[in-house]
């Protein structure tokens, strides 16, 4: 299960799995974003190449406007994935 | 251990998922090794599903546990010819800019297991990949 979402402090939280069934998700959320966010990947267990492209996506259109993303705690397997595709040069990026 | 045969499509990644982690999950498999074999497994069954839309046949996976290590092996009786290991390379050095979202499903699974063989032949591919357990120097 995966679920993306505003926290009170403005935030975008997600948690549980950002696999390729659930990418259509995150992609609907993360395509109306039009300012720079955070999102906290704490709960978030694992992400599969399907996220690793709506978070390309969505950072290659928010650019265009001098917006982007950081993304903080950020579980070591993860950033293990991150570091292998070189997002971790593309984005800011803060383990947990 | 254990086989199991799925519906080739998208959804399935959720049942591949429960199956693989309650098969490592009794077999008290690390999450260092859990992690990358989950990742490698959906890649690939995405992989067969999104390149051969027109095949029908479920896709068979077998979970071997061997030393605290995993063998997977994806078998589909349905395949277009497709050599998984070898993958057109991923420039992951390229700026923001030349980056192209995709593609990057076969890279990683490159990076996170220790084995990964192809076999095609009648119309049948077999993917199997291997993953250890980390060792750590004392």
């Amino acid at each position: 299960m995966f679920e993306i979402d505003y926290a009170e402090s403005g935030e975008v939280v997600c948690s549980g799995r950002l696999d390729a069934a659930q990418s259509a998700r995150a992609e609907a959320f993360l395509g109306r974003l039009e300012t720079s966010h955070t999102l906290d990947f704490e709960r978030l267990e694992y992400i599969s190449s399907a996220g690793l492209a709506i978070l390309l996506k969505t950072q290659k259109r928010l650019s265009g406007s001098g917006a982007a993303i950081k993304i903080i705690n950020v579980n070591k397997h993860i950033y293990d994935i991150f570091r292998y595709s070189g997002f971790n040069a593309i984005f800011e990026i803060e383990t947990l | 251990m254990g086989s199991q045969a799925f519906k080739r499509n998208i959804e399935s990644v959720a049942d591949i998922y429960r199956f693989s982690e309650d098969v490592m999950a009794a077999a008290d498999i690390d999450e260092s090794v859990r992690f990358p074999v989950h990742l490698a497994m959906e890649e690939l069954f995405v992989n067969l599903v999104s390149y051969n839309p027109g095949a029908r046949q479920d896709i068979l996976i077998d979970v071997q546990i061997a030393d605290g290590g995993v063998v997977v092996t994806i078998t589909d009786h349905d395949a277009a010819e497709f050599d998984v290991t070898r993958a057109r390379p991923v420039d992951t050095g390229a700026s923001l800019r030349e980056r192209k979202p995709g593609g990057l499903g076969l890279h990683l699974i490159q990076h996170m297991v220790d084995t990964l063989e192809y076999d095609y032949r009648d119309g049948r591919s077999k993917i199997r990949f291997s993953k250890e357990p980390e060792t750590h120097d004392v």
